[in-house]
């Protein structure tokens, strides 16, 4: 995300040589509309003796080489203006080079460590990455200089973004305070409005009166909108921008990113076309139209309800578990929440995380395994990361939840409430898969570092310290968990009505629950202290003993690693992440041949949640061992969910224990997948597949799948003989 | 084991086996773990190919036995007792080199280049041949080993893929494993070991989340550059190279009293060929119809020779 910050903003006060006009001159003008005027003053800038001026000239008329020539020029003298190098970075910043644009910020305030402007600079740059330090460089700058209104006007877009309506509110006053023609200032104002489900006319009257061709200010609401999860109110504003101003590269490269948001192609692919051959080049731009030319490798699979893209590579495997799941989560929300859905879900699956990520460019938050727009869901293939990495399944139960609470409430959700939800449900769906307290979270707990509920989102868009935006989805989803323990799951869904008619989070407790919110925030963190009070007190020592526990099964003293491992479990038995206690006493256990301890032990790592697929194999492995067949099943069942990928010999397996179990629909989904894993023995595969649905009693099936064996390998002397009796049977 | 179309296959068929040559060597390790790792393959593959009963003639060098002077020795008296209707098989397992103009393989003592193994083999008799260089640097060797009526595979695409290799495990692997033999003809073909071997190689890599060192390669026509794949024209040979083969097909192909059968077993096995090739033009119910008519006929022709 380029900010709205103008050109025209930050402008310096600097001495004119023999013209007669200044920098600030030619782009008071084009702020207010007067283009031609404009150019012609830049024309004339561009003519100067001063390279500084010749450098806002050249930028002025975006000839942005010649301009960045020209600051070049500008600075190289070692007693060059500090101010220069804040507009050289701003050009930069404008340019899509952040990272040369912060440098040159730093240059300035070595030079000048009262320059507000280069703060300003600063917390722009910061801001394009949801750094939370973005705030701490505003509020600096305001400090340095309270009249400036551009640091007013990036203070209320920063409060806004982090959902400070009211800060956001009183930032833009002060504004328009200092400057009447102060347009962003305005535009937050319109956005106010507009999240409010009020009119934003008077403010665009108001625009429009000083500049009626000022895009930047449509598509300013427009991303505030987006970032509300107003999606299509977002497209209708960035629309309304490049109607304003159709020369506004930066507004049609965003519409037709929040047009693919929203499932489209063609319009995107134009629209970005259009951006890209007009030299608005920054990454999101490029890889958004990297992606559109990938799709030709994807499979479109529709259906009543649901639109999925797959990989073509993957389209055979994961349909058989990816469009089954979806499906049930459809019914089941339905039936939750109340509501049904209009139109289809699109569910999009990446198999190259790149791909995917071009989908969360400039959005906060985690954005890592999986995004919502609307009715559109984006998430990563199993195969795009390593196995155990995530569980496809949890992502998709979560990002559902996103669907069904943003259509729910049109978009007014507070953001903490339909991730906490999101996070709950993935809880509902499997106790395995709930909401697992992290060491970042338990030393958050410990250090006192939770947020109030009416200010949790903003531990989600600006964090304060690095882990802020992971404890505060642990927080968001454990409220939920907390409100459903303590009153019960209907409440949740009448803060969801509540959100739905714009009560703000205090009233929807209050509505919902009969509390105060600050009464909430006490009742839930006794809650959480009982839940998790002596795990955090004891932090330390758990972090302690466990490194002492890694190092004795370094060493191979697994008797020490018996004896301490429970008590290392024990302070925080939700540990399941890289080395963790019950995988280092079940290898302690498998050196001393106690196979029902280790499996013991790795049985507790996976109701705790661990989804290593190997470790679960492993687990099977005694499982089958032991005769417990249908545990065994159970536990590759699980790595299904995590990775079910590349991995020919799970489904195989699976697939003989669960025919061997007469569960036959989950033996031929499992022997479908085994041939969409592209075997090197497909006739076996195909042969295994037919025997499947033999024993279901799906004689045309059975036919079908032994001639495909049959075909690849005509002497095949098993499936001669199931072809044989087929054929008698027939006859 | 791929059938070709032209007939070739009937041509064999019926006659009594030919034997099959097979020298396998290991040859230095440098390192401990490599000299076990390198016996342990050669070891396997003796026994696997000394399972295949009396026409299987196996000679199987390693550790201090893997010298220049023991190979050629031994290629010396395969030359002198093989036939021209016979099938011989080298496996070259361990470390190579390539100085950009001569592979060499290495052996305890003196090294020897990729031209000498090719004379040596130029001097056995054996019409079909199948020459494996499971080594590091490999495809450095296959110029001077291309041969017509040659399969040469080698373990690297060129000889500056110079880390060791695992192409060997995977191709012992092929041999011991019965998903290798993909077509279920009861024989595991050079072709298939090879399609398994680089499989399991390649996921190798992708399991250990390493960049693939090597890519294995081939070329059975003689001439030009090896391929990875089948296609125009590379393939047809070790399609039809069967290196092993596997339970009662090592015994049906020299019984007399089921010649009549084995024949009309070919020629329905040819027949399926021929309407897999021409599938494409044809109606999807004619080719169904046939294709399941000739299955169930071959079917029961199987069960009669299965008797």
């Amino acid at each position: 995300m380029t900010r709205a910050l103008t050109a025209a903003s930050l402008l310096l006060a600097c001495a004119a040589p023999a013209l007669a006009a200044v920098p600030a001159d030619c782009w008071t003008m084009r702020k207010h509309g007067h283009r031609p005027e404009a150019e012609k003053c830049f024309d004339g800038l561009t003519q100067s003796s001063d390279a500084y001026f010749r450098a806002e000239g050249f930028w002025g008329l975006e000839e942005w080489q010649a301009a960045n020539e020209q600051f070049r020029l500008a600075t190289q003298a070692a007693a060059s203006k500090a101010p220069y190098k804040v507009r050289w970075g701003l050009l930069l910043h404008e340019r899509f080079n952040n990272a040369q644009a912060a440098d040159l910020f730093h240059e300035a305030l070595a030079k000048d460590p009262a320059n507000a402007d280069a703060y300003i600079g600063l917390a722009t740059v910061s801001a394009d990455g949801f750094d939370g330090k973005a705030m701490a460089y505003a509020a600096k700058a305001v400090e340095l200089d309270p009249k400036l209104a551009k640091a007013h006007e990036l203070m209320a877009t920063l409060a806004l973004e982090n959902d400070d309506r009211f800060a956001a509110a009183a930032e833009a006053d002060k504004a328009l305070a200092l400057e009447s023609d102060a347009l962003d200032a305005m535009a937050i104002h319109a956005a106010l409005e507009l999240i409010a489900d009020k009119s934003p006319d008077a403010w665009f009257a108001k625009m429009n009166a000083i500049n009626a061709n000022y895009g930047e200010g449509y598509a300013a609401v427009a991303h505030h909108l987006e970032l509300h999860y107003r999606y299509d109110d977002a497209v209708v504003y960035l629309r309304k921008a490049v109607a304003a101003d159709p020369r506004l590269w930066s507004a049609h490269s965003a519409l037709g990113i929040e047009l693919m948001r929203l499932g489209k192609e063609d319009e995107p692919l134009k629209e970005l076309e259009l951006s890209y051959n007009n030299e608005y080049r920054d990454a999101a731009t490029v890889n958004s139209l990297r992606l559109l030319d990938s799709y030709k490798n994807f499979d479109v699979l529709r259906d009543d309800t649901t639109v999925v893209k797959f990989n073509k590579q993957e389209t055979a495997l994961l349909r058989l578990y990816m469009q089954t799941e979806l499906h049930t989560i459809l019914a089941t929300y339905e039936k939750k929440y109340k509501m049904h859905l209009d139109g289809q879900v699109q569910v999009e699956v990446y198999p190259d995380h790149e791909d995917f990520a071009v989908r969360t460019m400039g959005m906060p938050g985690l954005g890592a395994l999986g995004v919502t727009f609307g009715q559109v869901v984006a998430m990563d293939s199993p195969s795009a990361r390593k196995p155990g990495d995530f569980n496809w399944g949890a992502t998709l139960w979560h990002e559902m939840s996103h669907v069904f609470i943003i259509t729910a409430t049109h978009g007014r959700v507070p953001r903490w409430f339909t991730e906490g939800l999101a996070v709950h449900e993935e809880g509902e769906r499997s106790a395995e898969w709930a909401n697992r307290v992290t060491p970042d979270v338990l030393v958050a707990i410990r250090d006192k570092k939770l947020l109030p509920v009416a200010k949790l989102d903003r531990g989600f868009v600006y964090p304060e310290y690095p882990s802020q935006v992971l404890v505060s989805y642990f927080q968001a989803g454990s409220i939920c968990d907390f409100i459903k323990a303590t009153w019960n799951e209907d409440k949740l869904l009448g803060m969801v009505h509540s959100y739905a008619v714009l009560k703000s989070t205090p009233d929807a407790i209050q509505e919902n629950l009969g509390v105060t919110a600050e009464e909430f925030d006490k009742q839930f963190l006794l809650w959480i202290d009982k839940k998790y009070g002596a795990e955090a007190a004891h932090f330390d020592e758990w972090r302690k003993g466990l490194k002492g526990l890694v190092a004795a099964s370094e060493a191979q003293q697994y008797d020490a690693v018996l004896a301490e491992g429970p008590a290392v479990v024990a302070l925080n038995p939700e540990y399941v992440d890289d080395a963790n206690a019950y995988e280092l006493m079940a290898a302690a256990d498998k050196a001393k041949n106690d196979s029902k301890a280790e499996a013991a032990a790795l049985t507790l790592y996976m109701h705790q949640g661990g989804q290593s697929p190997a470790v679960l194999k492993r687990l099977a492995e005694l499982e089958k061992t032991a005769g417990q067949d249908v545990e065994a099943a159970a536990t590759l069942a699980r790595i299904n969910y995590i990775y079910p990928v590349k991995d020919e010999a799970l489904h195989r397996e699976l697939g003989d224990l669960l025919l061997a179990q007469k569960n036959y629909d989950g033996a031929i989904r499992e022997d479908q997948a085994v041939i969409a894993s592209h075997p090197l023995d497909q006739a076996g595969a195909a042969f295994h597949l037919a025997e499947a649905y033999m024993a279901a009693g799906q004689k045309d099936k059975a036919e079908e799948s032994v001639l495909q064996a049959l075909e690849v390998a005509p002497g095949y002397k098993p499936a001669q003989k199931l072809l044989l009796e087929l054929n008698a049977k027939t006859n | 084991m791929r059938r070709a179309l032209l007939l070739l296959a009937s041509l064999l068929a019926l006659q009594a086996r030919a034997a099959t040559y097979y020298v396998t060597v290991s040859g230095l390790g440098g390192e401990p773990d490599y000299e076990q790792r390198f016996a342990a393959e050669a070891k396997d593959l003796d026994k696997v190919f000394k399972a295949g009963g009396s026409a299987a003639q196996v000679y199987t060098l390693s550790g201090t036995q893997a010298t220049a002077a023991q190979l050629k020795e031994t290629l010396a008296t395969v030359a002198r007792s093989a036939k021209p209707e016979d099938d011989f098989v080298l496996i070259l397992i361990g470390h190579g080199s390539f100085d950009n103009v001569e592979y060499k393989f290495n052996l305890v003592g003196p090294d020897l280049t990729g031209a000498e193994i090719a004379a040596l083999c130029d001097r056995v008799p054996a019409r079909r041949q199948l020459v494996v260089v499971a080594t590091s640097a490999s495809g450095g060797a296959l110029a001077a080993l291309e041969r017509t009526g040659r399969g040469v595979i080698a373990a690297t695409k060129s000889g500056t893929e110079k880390n060791a290799v695992v192409f060997g495990r995977y191709w012992v692997e092929a041999l011991q494993d019965s998903a290798a033999d993909t077509d279920k003809s009861d024989a595991v073909s050079a072709m298939e070991a090879f399609t398994y071997a680089t499989k399991k190689t390649a996921a190798f890599y992708d399991s250990q989340k390493r960049i693939a060192t090597e890519h294995a390669v081939f070329d059975d026509i003689g001439r030009g550059e090896a391929v990875r794949e089948a296609g125009g024209g590379q393939g047809t040979l070790m399609s039809n190279f069967t290196v092993l083969r596997l339970g009662a097909s090592q015994q049906a192909a020299n019984d007399p009293a089921r010649r009549a059968l084995l024949a009309k077993k070919e020629e329905l096995e040819q027949k399926i060929d021929m309407l897999k090739y021409q599938k494409a033009a044809m109606d999807p119910q004619d080719y169904r119809k046939q294709l399941t008519d000739a299955l169930v006929e071959l079917a029961k022709t199987q069960q009669e020779l299965d008797k």
